[in-house]
Parts: C-alpha cells; sequence; structure tokens
C-alpha cells in the first residue's frame, strides 16, 4: 500500500547485469508491457549510444526496455512536452512514463488544466540531484575530467561529487562545488532542486537506502503504485525485501543533505535579485528582456504554458507583431500566466538564444507565491492553482466578483 | 507507432544550428530542441524554431514544367531534360551561364560547377555569394590570404572588443549575439556601424556610430589615423607579420579628421572613443556584413576594414581577425566548391595551369582557362541561362531593366522548390528536392562542415539538384563523368581534388556533432576552428596593408530624390521570403512589404504610420506600408528585401565594385510620397 518501502532487485539475470542499480526500474517497465498493463511505455534513449541525447521514446516491445536500463546525467529531453505535443496528452493510450521529480510535478500541474490524462498515466518516478546540460557537460569531460566525452559509458552524482566510469572501467571523480563554481556541473534550476524524491509519482526508485549496487529502493507513493508493484513481484519481475530501519533513515539523511545544498542554491541564486531596490529591478528586467528575439522557445518549453490559442501569438493583436525585442508584455504576460505553477524544470532557460535567466525569475517569484498561497505545484492532483482558482473565502470578500 | 526524434541542422542561415524534427510515419509532425548541438546547444531563432514547414507548403513545385503557349504546362522528366539538353547543344560556350545556389549541397554545387566547365566548356559559372560577399575574396585574399570567416563561432566568445560592421547581428545573426552577450558579460565592449539605430544598436552595442550610408572607408581612415596619433598601433605584430605599412601611413597622413567628422556624420569623439577602444583591445574581434560589403566600393571597405585589424594586430588569433558573416546554408561552400567564374573548385584560380590540374583529376581535356561572366554580366550577356535556387529577379539591383534583358533571352531554366520570380519568365520549370529531402553536406560560415542526411522523400518528381544536372550531362554524351548514384559518390570526388576538404568524410560527420572546419587536409587531422594561427594565408605568409581612397555614394540625394534608400532583412523573414512566406508563424508576424521613415521626414511630407507609400528612384517605383520609427535617422528610408510586392531592387542602382562586381544595394537616392 502507499507508503510501502522495498530493497528491490530484478529477477532478469541479463537485466541484473547491465543495470546499475539492482534493474528493478528496468523489470518494472517490462513488467508493465508483458503484463498488458499499459499500452506503452515513455522512457529516455541515448540516441544512437549518444549519453549526450537523451530522446523520449515510447516502447511497446518489452524486448527493447533494457535499452534504456541506467540514468543518463547529461541531458534534459522534455518529457511533459512530449507527452502533451506528440501523445495527446495520454487521452488514449495507457503509458507508463518514466520521470524524474520535474517531469512529474509537470505532468501534473498539465493533468490539472486537463492537458493530460493522468488516469491513463504510471508515473514511475526516479529519484534525481540534478542533470547536467548536454553542450556543456562535453566541454567539461574535455576541459575538467580530460577525457573524451565519447568514451564515458556511466555518470553518478553522490554526496555533491561527479564520478564517470569511462569504457575501460577506469574511474574519475570531482567536486560538483568546484565545477559548478567553474561554470560547469549541473544545470542551474537542478543545483536549487528540494525534490529529490519523486513522491508525487505512483513510485519512487533509487539507490538511497538501497543494500548495494544491485539494489533499488523503492517507494510506493500511490495505491495505483502499490497495485502495480505488488503485480509485479507475484508475476516473478522482482523480489524484494523489507529495507532496514538504518535504511530508510540513510536514504531520509541524504534526501535531507541534498535539500540543505539545494536551499543555499536557491539563496545564492535569488540573492542578486532580492537585494535590488525596485528601479534596480525594473532596469535589469527590462535590460535582460530588451534581448528577447521573439523565438517562443520558453512558450514552447514551458509545461504551465498549455493554452492551444496562445494569447501572444502574432496573430492575436496583444503583442505587436514583427517587433524585436518584442514589447515587454510578452515576458511579463508569459511569467504572470506560469509563476503560481512553475516547477522549476529549467526548460524554459535551457533553450532561451540569450540565455536570459528565466527560470532562475519565474520559480523566485513562485516560491513568493508559494508561501502566499500555500500551494506546492505539482505534489497534489487535487490541489488547485491558486491564480485561476476562487476560494469561498475571497468569494466572502467585499468587492470581489467572479463573472464566468 | 513510432516517433523519432531526428538530429539535423536548420535550413535558413549559415550558422548551423542544430534541431531534433520529430518525424511519424514518414512525415515530420514537430520540432523540439537539439540540446547537445555546439552553436546552438538546444536554442533556436525564429526562424530555427519553424524550420521545417516550408517543406510542406503547398506550393512546391512537384512535376517538371514547360512553357507551351505561353502556359507553363507540367510534363515528364524525360521530356524536359531531353528539351534542355537539345537547346544546350544549341549554344556556344559563351552564350550560357549558370548560376548556382547558395542553398543548394557541396555535391550539388560541385556537379553544377563541373557541368559547366566539362560539359559547356565555359567559365560562366557564379552564384549567389557574388552579389554579397565577393568582396570578401577580392579584399581579404591578398590581405591575408582566405575570404572565409577567420575564427569559430563558439571562439567568437574569447573576443574583449566587437567591432559590427554593417551587420545588425541582433536581427541576421542572433547565434552569434549569443556569443557576443557572453563576451559583454566578461566586459567585452561593442561598437557598431550602421546608419540605421537597430535593436542592435539599442540593445547591443556600447558605441554606436550612426554614419550615413556608405561612408565606411572613412569612418575607418579616421579610426586609423586616430590609432597612429595615439600610438596605439601594435607596432611589434606591423613589423613581424604585415607588409605595406609605409604605403598605409603615408595615405593615413593625409586624412583630415575633421573632414571626416563632416563626411560620415560621426561626431569625432565617437570616433576618437571607438579607434581607442578598438585599438587597446587585447582580442578585437571584427564581423562585418551586407552594411559595408554590397557598396560599389565593398572591396575598398573591407580592405580597409582589413587594414584596421591589421594595424593594431587583432588577426590570427582565436576570436579575432575580420570576419565575414555569410548569411545561407551553404554560402560558404557553393565558393569552396568552385560557382565562381575566377575559381575552380579549392579557390585554383581561373588559368591554365588550374585547368590542366582539373583536366587531370576530371580526366578531360580543354577546360577553359579564362575567367567567366560574373552573376549580373551573365543575365545580360548569356542569352541561355541555367539557374539554380536564385531569383535574380527579386536580387539584383534595378530589376526593371533586367526583367527588359531576361525577356529577350532564347532560353532560361530555373531550377527551384517554389515558383519565383524568375520562373515567370523561365522557358523550363524543374522541381528540386530541397534540405533533408535529401543526403547532402553543407558548409556553414566558419567553414563548418556538417551533414544533413535524408529524413522524408521529396514531393511528387522533385529530385535533388545534382541528378537533374548528371541526367542532362548524360544527355549531352558525358555520362562517364558523372556517373554518380549518391551525394556520397560525389563527396568523394570533392576530397579528391579540394584539398581543404580532404580529411573529411561523411563518415566523421556521422561521428562529429557540430562537424569539422576546413582546412582539413587529412583524415586524423581535427579540423581548423581559426585560420591563420602561424601566418596568414599569403605567398609570403605576411598580412598586407592596401590603402583605399574614400569614394562616395554612387547616387546621393538631391532635390528630385531627397532621401537616401538603403535596404536589409527583417529576422522574421529569410532573403527573398521564398521560404519564410510560405511559414505561418513567421509570415503572420511581417506579411508585406514596409518601409522604415524617421518621424520628422514623415511628419514633413504628410506620411502616418500604416500610410501606404510609394517610393520613387530613377530605376522604378514600388509601393510598401510606411513604419515610422527612428529606428532610421531623418534623410534615410530602408526597406526590406523580402517581398515581391514591394521589390527593393526595383529600386536600387546598379553601380558594381569594378574587381568584386556586387551592387550598391545599400544605398541610392529616391523620394516619397503618400499614396493618394
Amino acid at each position: 500500500m502507499k507508503g510501502d518501502m522495498h530493497i528491490a532487485r530484478s529477477s532478469d539475470k541479463e537485466i541484473l547485469e547491465k543495470a546499475e542499480h539492482g534493474g528493478a526500474v528496468t523489470s518494472l517497465l517490462k513488467f508493465a508491457l508483458e503484463g498488458k498493463r499499459v499500452d506503452a511505455v515513455l522512457a529516455v534513449k541515448a540516441r544512437d549510444g549518444d549519453r549526450y541525447d537523451g530522446i523520449p521514446v515510447l516502447i511497446t516491445n518489452p524486448e527493447e526496455i533494457i535499452e534504456t536500463t541506467g540514468s543518463l546525467h547529461c541531458t534534459s529531453p522534455n518529457i511533459a512536452r512530449f507527452l502533451t505535443e506528440y501523445l495527446d496528452g495520454a487521452s488514449n493510450l495507457k503509458i507508463a512514463v518514466v520521470v524524474k521529480p520535474c517531469d512529474a510535478k509537470a505532468i501534473i500541474e498539465l493533468a490539472k488544466r486537463t492537458q493530460i490524462n493522468l488516469d491513463n498515466l504510471l508515473l514511475i518516478g526516479l529519484n534525481c540531484t540534478g542533470t547536467l546540460p548536454s553542450a556543456k557537460a562535453k566541454t567539461m569531460m574535455k576541459e575538467e575530467f580530460e577525457v573524451d566525452p565519447t568514451d564515458v559509458v556511466a555518470e553518478d552524482i553522490e554526496d555533491n561529487k561527479l564520478t564517470i566510469r569511462l569504457n575501460d572501467g577506469t574511474e574519475k571523480e570531482k567536486g560538483l562545488a568546484e565545477l559548478e563554481g567553474r561554470g560547469y556541473g549541473r544545470r542551474e534550476n537542478c543545483r536549487r532542486c528540494e525534490t529529490n524524491i519523486p513522491v508525487m509519482a505512483d513510485i519512487a526508485c533509487g539507490k538511497w537506502g538501497a543494500t548495494d549496487k544491485k539494489t533499488t529502493f523503492i517507494e510506493v507513493c500511490s495505491e495505483k503504485g502499490a497495485d502495480f508493484i505488488s503485480a509485479a513481484i507475484e508475476a516473478g519481475h522482482i523480489t524484494v525485501e523489507q529495507p532496514s530501519s538504518d535504511a530508510i533513515e540513510t536514504r531520509k539523511k541524504k534526501d535531507e543533505a541534498a535539500r540543505e545544498l539545494a536551499q543555499q542554491w536557491q539563496e545564492k541564486d535569488f540573492a542578486s535579485f532580492k537585494e535590488m531596490s525596485a528601479d534596480e529591478r525594473f532596469n535589469y528586467w527590462f535590460d535582460q528582456f530588451s534581448h528577447c528575439i521573439k523565438c517562443y522557445g520558453c512558450r514552447d518549453a514551458c509545461p504551465i504554458c498549455y493554452c492551444k490559442d496562445c494569447y501572444l501569438e502574432a496573430d492575436r493583436g496583444l503583442v505587436a507583431a514583427g517587433e524585436v525585442p518584442p514589447s515587454i508584455m510578452f515576458p511579463m504576460i508569459r511569467a504572470t500566466h506560469v509563476m503560481d505553477s512553475c516547477v522549476n524544470c529549467g526548460q524554459c532557460q535551457d533553450v532561451c538564444p540569450m540565455e536570459l535567466p528565466l527560470s532562475r525569475l519565474i520559480f523566485m517569484l513562485n516560491r513568493e507565491l508559494a508561501g502566499i498561497f500555500n500551494y506546492e505545484p505539482g505534489m497534489d492532483i487535487n490541489a488547485l492553482p491558486p491564480l485561476r482558482t476562487v476560494t469561498d473565502a475571497e468569494l466572502a470578500v467585499e468587492g470581489v466578483e467572479l463573472t464566468l | 507507432m513510432s516517433i523519432e526524434y531526428v538530429p539535423t541542422i536548420c535550413p535558413y542561415c549559415s550558422c548551423g544550428c542544430g534541431i531534433h524534427l520529430v518525424v511519424k510515419d514518414g512525415r515530420i509532425i514537430g520540432q523540439e530542441p537539439w540540446k547537445e548541438h555546439p552553436v546552438n546547444e538546444g536554442s533556436n531563432c525564429p526562424k530555427g524554431k519553424n524550420a521545417y514547414h516550408y517543406i510542406y507548403s503547398k506550393d512546391r513545385l512537384k512535376m517538371p514544367l514547360v512553357r507551351k503557349n505561353g502556359e507553363l504546362q507540367e510534363t515528364s522528366w524525360e521530356e524536359a531534360l531531353d528539351l534542355v539538353a537539345s537547346k544546350l547543344k544549341e549554344a556556344t560556350p559563351e552564350d550560357f551561364g549558370f548560376i548556382a545556389s547558395c542553398r543548394s549541397s557541396n555535391e550539388d554545387a560541385y556537379v553544377m560547377q563541373k557541368f559547366t566547365r566539362v560539359v559547356v566548356g565555359t567559365n560562366n559559372v557564379e552564384y549567389c555569394g557574388r552579389l554579397c560577399h565577393s568582396p570578401a575574396a577580392t579584399a581579404l585574399i591578398p590581405a591575408m590570404g582566405s575570404g572565409a570567416m577567420q575564427t569559430s563561432q563558439p571562439e567568437i566568445e574569447l573576443a574583449d572588443c566587437f567591432f559590427l560592421a554593417g551587420v545588425n547581428i541582433n536581427e541576421t545573426f542572433p547565434m552569434v549575439m549569443r556569443r557576443v552577450l557572453r563576451a559583454k558579460a566578461r566586459g567585452a565592449k561593442v561598437i557598431y556601424t550602421d546608419p540605421r539605430k537597430t535593436a542592435t544598436a539599442r540593445y547591443l552595442a556600447d558605441i554606436h556610430l550612426q554614419l550615413r550610408s556608405g561612408t565606411d572607408a572613412a569612418l575607418i581612415d579616421a579610426m586609423m589615423r586616430i590609432i597612429l596619433d595615439e600610438g596605439l598601433e601594435d607596432k611589434e605584430f606591423i613589423a613581424s607579420k604585415t607588409a605595406g605599412f609605409d604605403e598605409l601611413r603615408d595615405s593615413l597622413s593625409k586624412v583630415d579628421l575633421k573632414e571626416a567628422e563632416k563626411i560620415t556624420g560621426v561626431p569625432l569623439e565617437k570616433i576618437r572613443e571607438a579607434a581607442i577602444t578598438y585599438a587597446k583591445a587585447e582580442r578585437g574581434c571584427i564581423l562585418y556584413d551586407q552594411g559595408i560589403s554590397q557598396h560599389y566600393v565593398g572591396t575598398d571597405n573591407v580592405r580597409n576594414h582589413a587594414n584596421l585589424a591589421l594595424l593594431c594586430g587583432h588577426a590570427g588569433k582565436p576570436g579575432s581577425g575580420i570576419n565575414s558573416m555569410r548569411g545561407q546554408i551553404n554560402g560558404e561552400g557553393g565558393g569552396d566548391m568552385g560557382c565562381l567564374c575566377v575559381f575552380y573548385p579549392g579557390f585554383k584560380r581561373v588559368d591554365e595551369e588550374s585547368a590542366k590540374f582539373f583536366e587531370e583529376a576530371w580526366g578531360v581535356t580543354n577546360l577553359p582557362t579564362k575567367p567567366g561572366f560574373t552573376y549580373i554580366d551573365m543575365l545580360y550577356k548569356c542569352p541561355y541561362l541555367y539557374i539554380v535556387g536564385a531569383d535574380p529577379m527579386m536580387v539584383v539591383p534595378d530589376v526593371n531593366n533586367l526583367k527588359k534583358a531576361l525577356e529577350k533571352a532564347n532560353f532560361i531554366v530555373v531550377q527551384d522548390i517554389f515558383p519565383t520570380e524568375i520562373s515567370k519568365l523561365a522557358h523550363v520549370v524543374l522541381p528540386a528536392a530541397t534540405w533533408v529531402e535529401r543526403e547532402a553536406t553543407h558548409t556553414w560560415i566558419d567553414r563548418r562542415v556538417q551533414k544533413i542526411n535524408k529524413v522524408v522523400d521529396p514531393p511528387g518528381e522533385a529530385k535533388p539538384d545534382w541528378w537533374i544536372i548528371c541526367q542532362l550531362a548524360e544527355r549531352m554524351g558525358y555520362k562517364d563523368k558523372f556517373n554518380f548514384t549518391s551525394s556520397g559518390d560525389i563527396f568523394e570526388e570533392v576530397r579528391s581534388c579540394v584539398p581543404q576538404y580532404k580529411g573529411i568524410t561523411y563518415e566523421r560527420l556521422a561521428k562529429t556533432i557540430g562537424g569539422i572546419h576546413w582546412p582539413c587536409p587529412a583524415e586524423d587531422h581535427p579540423g581548423t576552428p581559426t585560420m591563420f594561427l602561424e601566418k596568414f594565408g599569403t605567398p609570403d605568409g605576411l598580412g598586407h596593408f592596401q590603402a583605399v581612397e574614400y569614394k562616395p555614394p554612387a547616387e546621393v540625394p538631391d532635390e528630385e530624390y531627397p532621401y537616401f534608400l538603403t535596404t536589409g532583412r527583417s529576422i522574421f523573414h529569410y532573403h527573398t521570403g521564398a521560404m519564410t512566406r510560405r511559414t505561418p508563424k513567421l509570415n503572420d508576424e511581417i506579411s508585406q512589404g514596409f518601409v522604415e521613415v524617421n518621424p520628422e521626414d514623415a511628419n514633413k511630407v504628410g506620411v502616418k504610420d500604416k500610410d501606404v507609400v510609394t517610393l520613387k528612384t530613377r530605376r522604378g517605383s514600388i509601393e510598401a506600408e510606411a513604419k515610422v520609427t527612428d529606428e532610421v535617422p531623418p534623410g534615410l528610408l530602408f526597406v526590406p528585401l523580402h517581398f515581391p510586392d514591394s521589390c527593393a531592387n526595383v529600386l536600387t542602382i546598379s553601380a558594381l565594385d569594378p574587381s568584386a562586381k556586387c551592387a550598391e544595394t545599400k544605398v541610392c537616392a529616391a523620394n516619397m510620397e503618400v499614396k493618394r
């Protein structure tokens, strides 16, 4: 049932061999297909073996699942977008989706906006303490680790260190703080992300609390997840043990440590903005947005930006067409519309041609609103976004009207 | 149901940005960022974000067309090619002219020039690079040994001072602006020359030298004079790495700074500030484009900017140099492959020696040894014209006059992907495959060769450009010299006779994301991001100063035509607009021609924003919607070149640079009145 924790291991020798941590996730995905619990699995695969280009793949053949085993840290595909843009929000397809916490949060926010049919999804969550930006990661491998990026076969982030394993078996390790101080390391939003364990998914899987490298720690996060795990065990795909209280404690401590680091990064990231006077902030943001070239990259990437008929398009007449930079209303409208629900996925900032600090701005605003409205985006399907929800208490305030 | 992310490179400008196409059941249904690509790292400009839509336009040419009774009618490849072959057999070599495309692949371009030289026997082969970056060749080959971009896009970030000469990178090279912004964050300064106060001027430049149109050479002279007066020239560099300094210094001694201020319209303190900033920089980087190139003094302008770079030692280092910014997906490659009347492939000058080299390489005899006609000359002088992926009726100055000449042509073949203005005058129109409809290599702005893989089939009967040319060659008796069954075959031949490409293979390109920069002389050579690190590519290895004499524009305003007129681009459209006008999200931004008018000027003649005005020059007149803005100073009008219904080149003057043969499309005299 929800809340159960397991130390799990794949029952398949081949998967156990290939997997990084027990292969439970791979086996579960295989089971999801073989046991006809879903029509397809949505996972991430290294395109042509390229670890820096993880692309979403929709798999219907259980034999192909093993190709997605392992974690790709140097890539950040937009899974929520793939679901809405190319799979019609899972409207008529049952899909098991492999999700990091940000992916899961994005999916849940989209489900709140009826863009994704959550009932059709089985969210297989993976613990995450961050991914690295693809192009920069390759440079990092060359400059910092002094290896050919294509020789890297695995990466691991643990205790604020990045370890890479090469195809000849050797390992190299560097401190993340050191790397990140030099402009390398994780994506900016990842560094400040406090959600390492995806409890908002149906199950949360990871290495924290696992006994050794041949096991996966699984936390059951929903009844759907509980059913699924029981069935998988029954069908003989994974074996499970009870985790020791030490294991659970270790996992808790790791999570806390990671969260503390994330909070420090949050403070650091937002400090310069918070220190500015109102005038300074105006000047700063007008200056930043003067570089916008209206590529709509941020709008396309953002999971909260879901409108099919976007207000900011050239033919809507709101933002003057044909102008670069576009009116400041372009980024301002986007920010105000999404800031109550920003999940800090960083996809917007990843794709901005002028590297505007979009995620930093909008997530900072979100943290303010989270405090004011007591609303955490992406955690609970039943908690509705504050900026589009009117509470009874609010309606009772004098002068407040609701026109539908 | 398979949905695949397929990586490719954007089909538009010369930056070479990676994108993922989303392909389902053999059709492109979307596109997503390709974050791994070193040029753009997952970002794209508006055109790059809407890269693929044009290939599915209903306007795509799908069938060969032959004009019968004044109308273009569909026919078979057999009939069309037989007709073209028979017609071409009529032509004497001097009567035939081939205009190749800046958008065809290297393989296509190579086959086109080989056809013209082997089958027809003439050097009358050109490509649209003639119209824009011919001064790079005429000025920079003598100055430094090559007209190609000298450093690479990633290395641009290393510069601490940018000199953006006549290039509105905010709109025309956003990916380069990304690099400049990174450098600015580390303290780099940006100097920008442009008569207009564009977005680049307002938001990127630290020093905007808002000079009068066509006065660039005078401005640079003034800057160099100031640098010498201040003793800020790089004496060591000049002594050890250059030649001709004495002549330059003599020439500059005659510069009158007060006069320069008057000529350019730029306050002397600003010129001084720019000069000192550039000279004092560690690593100055000149990025230049049509603002200085498309003049009848284009060669002189580029010469003078090269002088400036050499004077300050800002060349031969990563992130430095004088960098010509090509604008097309194969602006560099088309020239590399020899689609120029004065160059065989690999920039071997047309002469007996080169002809001999290629006679051996190709197993032929009697290759032409004399330079052919340049692009514009060709159109006026050759009654038999073969035009691929180019629209002279939109891009050549004084289009009305050109039309009269073309209407008298014996036979015009147009090979393209859409009907164009020139195809209206063609006798035969052949449908070509584009971009991801064929396997090909292209060479982007920093000599970056990348491979485009085939993702979808071309529509209808459309075929790759090279295939069509090979079919013609066969019909004209040269099958054995054009026995290519794939673009791979062609590339192997390119490698064998173009030394700069020798070490590049399809296999290496498949494994190298971001491509390989030429020169790449061997298969284990990593490529050359920055040129001239040891010495320049001139015969003596030195950089050569070439003093120039300032000449005012060919046509300046007078009473009858009181405004300067200049032409240029918008970020949302691409060149003649054939692709972008057919891309809804881009066309929705700007869907018709416009003219930028300064508010003072607008007031004087009673023009309000959005009024339709008639623009007239001594060549012709067009209508356009007025955009009243201070982006243009009083006395200057700006018209983009993207719209056939407001064709800027109806107005422009056909004054040609005597050596480069590019035209003065950036300045002429015009008048304007409200259309009643």
